[in-house]
């Protein structure tokens, strides 16, 4: 008796939690859906266009060096097209839902809060992660043209697509905490401010070591741990070189980068949880 | 709205379309034909932000602006060699006052520090305008690569150019020590101090020079020295051949024929009027009365 009803509990719990899978999944799929509807990936058609033009015009002007101004050229135009999108895709996520007032459907049905901004925030990224791919292959398909042939860059600047993708999937995570309280502009200058402040991370960490008063220490210190670290994810310029980033180096700015986007869904789940949408 | 209107008013908006786009390239005609020449001072005014600042600036994309500071380059250099007076020879950089070379060398190699191919453009081109200068960013270069063997390299051309064959024999001695660097790095270190100032180890200095050059300036520039020397070899055997001539009969040749059997007979290439014929087949002139010859005015081959 005591064993039946043992596996009944641990079935109702597993149901229980691969419905909230499949719920978070159905989330992201439709926040997936809407970014495609809304003609988000068209962006891609300009980053070809940026490549084939590059790839014609850039051998006259760069004096035999091509390739690494095309790697340049495509890895920064990825990074620079994937926050546009992260900014103002994802500062839009919950925003357009209370907007338009699907939101009271959504959660008329048994969806948690949390689960909303986890679906939403892994729709976007697999909105992303699909724009990151075409492009990275593009890049590829590029270099294969310039260099006539195999080059090595083919496959070496795939490390770097990855680093700017979790780059993305960071920012992504800032813009769903700001948009969890406040407008759609505000949202996207902070987490532009963000992007822009978490290339300056250096910079923290000497003033806050160089200035003379404890308190200005402290706040710059603080900005410091609390704003991402996006600097350690720039391997843009090592890839045009052909290095390929060490493990060693690469595994811990991953876990890193993992920690910073589960406090920020934590938070952003937390703030979303306390508004009052009557 | 009946259909016979909507056509008539789709037809008038592409009428407005078509006819406003012609309206508005005649206005950039007429505004480009009256826009006032750039101020010379302003082209060359320094750049605002120095490269340190840039690159504090750059937000990550400091790669992609490094490549931008180097087309800049390549534009400004190329801009102002097309910009001279029809029929004037550039032999010598340092002719075209290149004011705003060296910080756009040192800003895309800031941003850039791994970016070889300005500091082997700041080897070649840099020390007709400032061999200081030229010298500081090779060693900026090397603090930043200091396994890239191909910056001792740079840095030991530039001090054989100047003559300072012991700064040169150091130079490619520690380049040649890396791993990877090839022999001639070691022969070349030997040859500094016996022979630095030959013609032989100008040879192999060009000649890899231009082996290594990616850019086409570069290239060419070692292209040109190399078939200079090859003219120097040349004049020197004419020399010796005309100085034959004179002891012989008395006086100097009038004209190639009287000493195209000679010519011949030394296996010196000529052409119809039994001129020999310089490195890029342009003919010699004869110098009347002096036993001495001079390159053709259309020659390839840099005079000094």
């Amino acid at each position: 008796m005591e064993k039946a009803e043992a596996t009944k509990l641990t079935h109702h719990f597993e149901s229980f939690r691969m419905g909230k899978v499949w719920r978070v999944l159905a989330i992201a799929r439709n926040a997936f859906r809407e970014a495609v509807r809304d003609r988000v990936l068209y962006n891609l058609v300009i980053f070809v266009l940026l490549l084939i033009g590059g790839a014609i015009f850039i051998g006259e002007l760069s004096g035999g060096q091509e390739r690494k101004i095309i790697v340049d050229l495509g890895l920064s135009a990825m990074l620079l097209f994937g926050v546009f999108i992260a900014i103002f895709v994802g500062v839009g996520l919950v925003y357009k839902e209370i907007e338009r007032r699907t939101i009271y459907a959504i959660f008329a049905k048994p969806v948690g809060r949390g689960e909303f901004i986890v679906g939403k925030y892994l729709g976007l990224c697999l909105t992303l992660l699909v724009n990151v791919v075409i492009m990275g292959a593009g890049l590829s398909a590029a270099l294969f043209y310039i260099s006539g042939g195999w080059d090595p860059l083919v496959l070496r600047i795939w490390p770097a697509v990855l680093l700017i993708y979790v780059e993305l999937m960071i920012l992504t995570g800032v813009a769903l905490v700001f948009s969890s309280f406040s407008s759609p502009a505000l949202s996207a200058l902070l987490t532009l401010l963000v992007f822009i402040i978490g290339h300056f991370s250096a910079d923290l960490k000497s003033l806050a070591d160089s200035v003379g008063s404890t308190p200005a220490s402290l706040l710059f210190l603080s900005l410091y741990y609390l704003l991402p670290n996006l600097a350690n994810l720039s391997q843009i310029t090592p890839a045009a070189h052909g290095q390929i980033p060490a493990a060693a180096q690469v595994v811990p700015v991953l876990v890193y980068s993992s920690l910073y986007i589960v406090v920020i869904l934590a938070a952003a789940t937390l703030i979303f949880k306390q508004r009052n949408f009557k | 709205m009946s259909q016979a209107n909507r056509t008539n008013g789709n037809a008038s908006l592409l009428l407005t379309v078509f006819l406003g786009l012609a309206a508005v390239v005649g206005m950039s005609r007429w505004l480009d034909s009256r826009r006032p020449a750039v101020d010379a001072s302003i082209e060359e005014e320094t750049l605002y932000l120095n490269a340190t600042t840039v690159k504090r600036l750059s937000l990550g994309f400091n790669g992609l602006a490094a490549d931008l500071y180097w087309m800049r380059t390549l534009q400004y250099v190329g801009n102002k060699i097309l910009d001279l007076p029809p029929g004037v020879r550039v032999d010598n950089l340092g002719q075209l006052d290149l004011k705003l070379l060296v910080p756009l060398l040192d800003s895309a190699t800031t941003l850039d520090p791994q970016f070889m191919a300005p500091y082997q453009y700041a080897a070649a081109v840099l020390p007709e305008i400032d061999v200081r200068e030229a010298i500081r960013i090779i060693n900026k270069g090397i603090n930043a690569n200091p396994s890239s063997w191909r910056l001792y390299h740079n840095l030991g051309y530039i001090y054989w150019q100047q003559e300072d064959f012991t700064a040169a024999r150091e130079a490619y001695g520690q380049g040649a020590a890396l791993p990877g660097a090839p022999a001639w790095m070691t022969a070349m270190k030997a040859r500094m101090l016996n022979e630095g100032g030959s013609r032989n180890t100008a040879r192999e200095i060009f000649a890899r020079m231009h082996e290594e050059a990616a850019d086409d300036l570069v290239k060419n520039m070692a292209r040109a020295r190399l078939l200079q020397l090859d003219y120097f070899d040349q004049r020197d055997a004419l020399r010796r051949l005309l100085a034959g001539y004179q002891s012989k009969i008395g006086r100097c040749p009038e004209s190639w024929r009287e000493v195209g059997g000679v010519l011949q007979a030394a296996k010196v290439r000529i052409d119809s009027s039994a001129a020999p014929l310089d490195p890029t087949g342009k003919p010699y002139v004869l110098l009347k009365g002096k036993c001495d010859i001079e390159l053709d005015p259309k020659s390839g081959v840099p005079a000094k």
